[in-house]
């Protein structure tokens, strides 16, 4: 079996406790566990990070500006009963930006939550939504940041700081010799 | 539709004179073409070559320098070049999968460098002979790197961009470990000087290849342009870095193998003597000092690693059952 034809997972993560998740990219994955793992490897390797969240793709429900411009896709959507669910919302809120988490809404399916988030958006351009449910989500958890995204502070030699070659150009150019 | 437009390629290739004014009109507003937006089957195309390339470089980058680990002249040099190394296998996964979202699969990708469908950097075909070959690597050739990564930053697909972005922070990380490892040989002992010295006569030319053919000569550039992929020449990147590079490695009291190099007063730029075209084709088709052993080394390795796809396979097939 070949890798890439693994499921897909949206990778999100959070810099800093109490900041929106940022979408950033997708792995592939024999389940949400390996994902989180997959996640982890190939986008925080060297960044510090308070939380990496994972979801399957085919839970994430996505329209996009276009798709919304005439307004029939959101006429389209039935009031519709049964259990209610909470909901992630994110957008990407600049042409050039990433999807960012920008809200939570309760509703009785995917279709109903985007158009709840919607109208509790108006009057913010959003060039792209995705919204999935909560209970879709794997999120890494305070227990993970230690083994997880800790950046190594020990380590001086992964500090910028610790190449101060500018001076060292500028002080041997001031010699004006080797 | 459920996370099909995210990285589902439509490939909707139906080229017609409205959607193609429509995307070149977004490029034109300096919008981010992202993957399930619709784009000509010649960007798509252009960007697969673009990327798969560029992840093979770093994926192959790591041979030259991986050769220097177990020789690193000290614990602090050896834990650098360790984590460098690594990086340069991250930089390729994290490429391996933005070229993913344009609709080609790792497997083909992959395939395609072990048969030689592919190309990757033609620095990696040249050997690392002395420890001063890996703070010049991590000087000059990063160096270069970074001059084409930052315009690539800057391009108009999405994905590409922001792995660049990414891509370069760690990398202008890398050009400066290099560059305090040069400065430290060259003012070193005099054997450390001749050992640098040696290091830069052997890869200054090879360096300045890396910029690729020169603008007269480089067939994919105009389009390139045009579709806000590329948005300078590499003539003109070539002409920064020389004008970047050449005073430093002055000032150390480093010679470069270039008789005519010298500061041209009414254009600002260092002016440099003509490139050795014949041998760079001669590299890139295969005939460079290294070529083959890298390619075995690749062979080898993705031989080695069967063990690790099956286990993955027998875990993914369990965890299925289970479910």
């Amino acid at each position: 079996m070949s890798d890439t034809q693994w499921p897909r997972f949206m990778v999100f993560q959070q810099v800093v406790a109490g900041e929106p998740l940022v979408h950033n990219g997708t792995v592939h994955a024999p389940d949400l566990e390996m994902s989180l793992l997959n996640g982890r490897d190939v986008f925080l390797r060297r960044p510090a990070a308070h939380a990496l969240w994972v979801v399957p793709v085919e839970c994430i429900l996505t329209k996009t500006i276009e798709e919304l411009q005439d307004g029939s896709w959101l006429t389209g959507v039935k009031e519709a009963g049964g259990p209610m669910a909470r909901y992630h919302v994110f957008g990407k809120l600049h042409h050039q930006g990433q999807l960012e988490q920008i809200g939570m809404v309760e509703a009785a399916g995917p279709e109903q939550a985007l158009k709840t988030a919607m109208s509790e958006q108006q009057g913010r351009t959003v060039w792209v939504w995705w919204v999935f449910p909560v209970s879709s989500v794997l999120a890494s958890d305070e227990d993970d940041i230690d083994s997880l995204f800790r950046f190594a502070e020990s380590h001086d030699f992964k500090n910028q700081a610790y190449y101060p070659v500018i001076t060292m150009m500028r002080q041997i150019r001031a010699r004006g010799k080797r | 539709m459920y996370g099909a437009s995210v990285d589902d390629v439509k490939h909707d290739e139906k080229e017609d004179a409205g959607k193609m004014a429509a995307f070149e009109a977004r490029i034109a507003r300096g919008e981010k073409i992202e993957p399930g937006d619709w784009m000509p089957a010649e960007y798509r195309k252009q960007l697969i070559r673009m990327i798969s390339q560029h992840a093979h470089s770093e994926i192959v980058g790591m041979l030259p320098e991986g050769a220097w680990i177990t020789r690193a002249p000290s614990l602090k040099r050896k834990l650098i070049l360790l984590a460098k190394v690594q990086d340069e296998a991250g930089h390729g996964q994290y490429l391996y999968h933005a070229a993913e979202t344009l609709g080609i699969s790792r497997e083909e990708m992959v395939e395609m460098l072990l048969t030689g469908a592919a190309k990757y950097s033609n620095i990696f075909n040249y050997p690392t002979l002395n420890w001063a070959d890996i703070g010049t690597i991590g000087w000059l050739v990063d160096g270069a790197a970074i001059m084409n990564q930052t315009m690539l930053a800057r391009c108009s697909y999405g994905p590409y961009s922001r792995a660049m972005v990414r891509i370069c922070m760690e990398e202008n990380f890398h050009k400066k470990q290099g560059q305090e490892q040069v400065i430290l040989l060259s003012q070193g002992t005099p054997s450390q000087q001749k050992m640098m010295q040696d290091a830069i006569t052997r890869w200054w030319w090879p360096t300045l290849m890396m910029f690729g053919p020169h603008d007269t000569d480089s067939p994919n550039s105009p389009l390139l342009v045009r579709w806000g992929i590329k948005t300078r020449s590499n003539d003109e990147l070539r002409q920064d870095f020389v004008n970047q590079m050449a005073p430093d490695l002055m000032a150390l009291g480093l010679e470069l193998p270039d008789p005519d190099l010298r500061l041209n007063e009414e254009t600002g730029n260092w002016d440099f003597g003509a490139i050795n075209w014949d041998e760079f084709w001669r590299v890139v088709k295969g005939d460079g000092p290294m070529n083959a052993q890298r390619m075995a080394a690749r062979r080898k390795a993705h031989d080695d690693g069967l063990w690790v796809r099956e286990a993955l396979a027998a875990y993914a097939e369990r965890q299925a059952r289970l479910n």
